[in-house]
């Protein structure tokens, strides 16, 4: 039998610094290390040194802190408060240094990547930031890679992160507002606008809801995600989420809110709409009418990936009337050789599809592609030999799913994808009815969506009709255009982005 | 969200019923089980009809015919889908129906209402007297294995425009003529066993064979042939392009109709009597080929065969002018055309249309106009003219009309 374990101890966040009580809050801690340094050189003259090591840069703490602390030009016979201030007064080499009284202040820091120096007998300690360059360099994006554009991602620092908005936004008034994560992880947050053209009411609810956040710890994008949409049930995005921080700082220009999470390579923002989900950073890049066009296109893919299957389950089962004779034909005689019906034939077919998918992603990046290309090739053609399925069912599958693959972000794909599910059973049992009611629903519920106050559907629904054609074409960059109204920008008039 | 979840699916439900099996949808076919229906026939017999359907599943080559005989055509049809074929027959892709001669005498607005009537057929069926011999024989007939017997209907029936042989009404027009004129056309054909138009493989094949006239109460059934069916078409502008042979002094011109505008006037007194209906014609052509000696550059030559032109194309429109009222019957829709242009003047008449149409004098404008001849020296830069050509005073004329 275990034998229980001891609760750990609780910092109290207010308890006076002590070396006693700091250590007790990191017992067991593997990581912990704490050592007495003489300050001058003077041994009866200690202070505490504590850090964590692998968060502090050990060279750093030898070179910065330790060196000029316990150089006996510079400090012999200064101690206690006199010495507290001199550290302060910048005595020692590190550019940050605070003066910590309580505990949960000073284990904060510690966490974050400084080293302490406790004194004791004063009850305080100073704190040095010494963290670690142990970390991930800026990369180019993984997943919204662009031919012609910025090759910066963010990624898991976040310092880093802020670093290079503030390089592409040089603006006093970009205002970055912490908050803390998670009840136990203590994440660091950050909430990303302009100051005086970001609508405040939007600055103000999206503060809400990050403080609103009550977790352990936000290590995920969905604890974000889910903790500050408006309708956390819907399975569709309203939260844009992205890598690249030339999109990102579009999006603040825009007049959206931007979020940052320590450990999260993304970017948040929000209020997230359909119509922004449909772009891609490319749009920006490239030329203005071939940009217009691909969204078009990116348009017709929503359709495609949603109704084919069930259109043509819908047609296949009960409306052989609206298929030309032609085709009717070649279907007729494709599908005398099967031995299921249309609907388990289809059924089938988008459940092999999501399996090879899955497999796709699962597995490491040369073997999934392989999976992919054998699924595609293989065990496809091999259904169609063997007469387990139809080429066109083949056909019509394959194009929802490649259709579904030029949704620029993975959660509306996802979205789309389990929609077309449910139209598909739609389609089974009710025909073209049953297809009709299934996008009259989903076009009810993402017309009743909204994100931070701005309809979902905006510019499409909810919005002054003029600006319906922003969402489907780019104009030129030499022509002024209009903000969305939907934002209430400060300036609330018109952009050049 | 649930309110309107609830609220589609019951819309769903009322719209499709409920069936026995496992779908909701009562419409279900297996796609496998279907057999599509490209076109059927109807003759009249002593004892009813006789009706034929010509069906396929899949490939072209399985294609097979198969008849019944009932009291009606609704009775006979019935009867045929629903006999143990292995496949459920489906009539919403057929294509074209053919009607016997004694059916169409007889029967023809019985085929017009099952079309109507029936839920799977459309009304945009073409359709088809057979002439010569039943509907029946000469689809069998046509049966072969490449093409089918519906392409090689089909292909006649887009044929028939090209060439000006005549044009196949729709079921829904014949209806809606013989509702609104008490007449319609048909275009008849009849089965040959030379000259094939198509390679066909069955021992028939097909060709038109003019236009029937076929009245509301289906006892009149005349038949409108050579210039009279040129003629219908011109008047109903449902010429597309016809080739004509035009004899000017020792030359022979063969000239292709590439345009056609055809404008009606009504002619009203001052008390609002119609006295005549004034018809101008507009046939732009090309030059084909040239058999003899001719210059065709020379403004003589080329405006002798606009004459010439003129003159034919008169002489069809006179001829089914002259048909038509000799028969009393207005398949050329010459009330519509006053109804349309002069609804007060037509309803202030006070005589019906039936004592007016018959001595009603029709005056037949024909401007021929030989646009192109592909003549080497007659380039469009050097045909250019300063002054507008005739063809274009015409247009003209006709735009402001």
């Amino acid at each position: 039998m275990l034998k229980k374990e001891k609760a750990p101890p609780e910092v109290a966040e207010n308890a006076p610094v002590t070396v006693a009580a700091l250590e007790a809050v990191f017992e067991t801690c593997y990581d912990f290390e704490s050592r007495d340094l003489h300050i001058g050189g003077d041994a009866s003259n200690k202070a505490r040194l504590c850090f964590l090591d692998g968060l502090v840069s050990g060279s750093d703490v030898a070179e910065q802190v330790i060196r000029p602390l316990t150089d006996p030009d510079r400090f012999a016979g200064v101690r206690g408060s006199q010495a507290i201030a001199r550290l302060l007064g910048g005595s020692v080499y590190v550019y940050t240094a605070k003066c910590r009284e309580t505990l949960g202040d000073l284990s904060a820091d510690l966490l974050n990547g400084f080293c302490a120096l406790i004194f004791d007998a004063e009850r305080r300690a100073v704190t040095f930031e010494v963290k670690s360059p142990q970390r991930r360099g800026v990369d180019a994006p993984k997943e919204e890679k662009v031919v012609k554009g910025a090759k910066d991602a963010f990624v898991e620092t976040m310092k880093i992160n802020t670093t290079l908005v503030r390089r592409k936004l040089r603006n006093p008034h970009l205002k970055i507002r912490e908050f803390p994560l998670g009840q136990r992880a203590r994440t660091s947050a950050v909430l990303v606008y302009i100051d005086g053209f970001t609508n405040p009411e939007l600055v103000a609810e999206a503060s809400r809801r990050l403080e609103k956040i009550d977790v352990e710890g936000a290590l995920t994008s969905a604890v974000i995600e889910e903790n500050i949409v408006d309708r956390h049930r819907s399975p569709f995005p309203q939260v844009i989420s992205t890598e690249r921080t030339d999109k990102f700082c579009m999006n603040l220009l825009e007049g959206r809110v931007g979020m940052l999470v320590d450990g999260l390579p993304l970017g948040f923002l929000v209020p997230g709409t359909f119509s922004q989900f449909m772009k891609v950073p490319e749009d920006h890049s490239g030329h203005f009418i071939v940009a217009s066009a691909l969204t078009l296109l990116r348009y017709l893919s929503v359709a495609l990936t949603l109704l084919a299957p069930a259109f043509y389950v819908a047609v296949a089962m009960y409306h052989q009337e609206m298929i030309p004779t032609r085709l009717l034909q070649s279907m007729i005689e494709a599908h005398a050789s099967v031995p299921f019906p249309t609907a388990v034939e289809v059924v089938l077919m988008l459940l092999a599809f999501e399996l090879l998918q899955e497999a796709g992603i699962r597995l490491p990046s040369p073997i999934g592609e392989t999976v992919s290309i054998i699924g595609a090739l293989i065990v496809g053609q091999s259904a169609v030999e063997a007469s387990v399925v139809s080429p066109v069912v083949v056909v019509v599958v394959a194009l929802a799913g490649i259709a579904g693959y030029t949704m620029p972000n993975i959660d509306m794909g996802s979205a789309l994808r389990l929609c077309r599910f449910l139209l598909v059973l739609a389609a089974i049992f009710l025909g073209m009815f049953g297809v009709a009611m299934g996008c009259a629903l989903i076009v009810y519920h993402l017309s009743s969506l909204e994100s931070f106050g701005v309809p979902y559907m905006s510019p499409f629904a909810g919005s002054e009709g003029r600006h319906q054609s922003r969402a489907l074409l780019r104009k030129s960059m030499t022509v002024k255009r209009d903000r969305e109204p939907e934002l209430k920008t400060g300036d609330g008039g018109e952009a050049k982005l | 969200m649930k309110k309107a979840i609830l609220l589609t699916l019951a819309l769903a439900l009322a719209l499709t019923g409920c069936s026995k099996g496992l779908t909701i949808f009562s419409n279900y076919r297996r796609i496998e089980n279907i057999e599509l229906v490209r076109a059927f026939t109807a003759d009249a017999r002593e004892d009813g009809v006789l009706v034929s359907i010509y069906g396929t599943a899949g490939e072209e080559n399985d294609a097979r015919m198969v008849e019944k005989s009932g009291p009606s055509l609704g009775t006979a049809m019935g009867e045929l889908l629903m006999m143990p074929l292995g496949r459920e027959a489906i009539l919403s892709h057929t294509e074209n129906m053919l009607i016997g001669e004694d059916m169409a005498r007889s029967r023809l607005n019985e085929c017009l209402d099952y079309v109507e009537r029936y839920s799977e057929t459309r009304l945009d069926i073409g359709l088809l007297i057979v002439r010569g011999s039943s509907a029946r024989d000469l689809l069998k007939g046509l049966s072969g294995s490449d093409p089918s017997a519906a392409d090689v209907i089909a292909g006649l029936a887009n044929h028939l425009d090209r060439v000006g042989e005549g044009t196949v009404f729709t079921c829904r027009e014949v209806a809606v003529s013989l509702l609104e004129n008490g007449v319609a056309l048909v275009q008849c054909v009849r089965g040959v066993e030379e000259e094939k138009l198509f390679d066909a493989r069955g021992d028939l094949n097909i060709e038109p064979a003019g236009f029937a006239v076929v009245t509301e109460d289906g006892q009149t059934l005349e038949f409108l042939t050579g210039e009279e069916t040129l003629g219908s078409l011109l008047l109903l502008s449902r010429l597309r392009s016809k080739n004509l042979d035009l004899t000017v002094e020792d030359a022979v011109f063969t000239v292709s109709l590439e345009e056609l505008k055809t404008a009606y006037e009504p002619v009203f007194d001052g008390d609002g009597a119609l006295t005549k209906m004034k018809v101008r014609i507009a046939a732009g052509a090309k030059l084909v080929s040239l058999r003899g000696v001719a210059d065709v550059t020379e403004k003589a030559c080329r405006e002798a065969v606009e004459r010439a032109l003129s003159e034919r194309l008169k002489a069809a429109a006179q001829a089914a002018v002259a048909r038509s009222q000799a028969l009393g019957l207005d398949f050329l829709d010459l009330h519509g055309v006053t109804a349309r242009k002069h609804p007060g003047k037509l309803a202030a008449l006070g005589r019906d249309w039936s004592e007016i149409f018959p001595a009603l004098p029709v005056e037949v404008e024909v401007e021929g106009a030989l646009r192109r001849t592909f003549d080497i020296m007659d380039s469009p830069e050097i045909a250019e003219k300063e002054e507008m050509t005739p063809w274009e005073k015409l247009t003209e004329s006709l735009k402001d009309n």
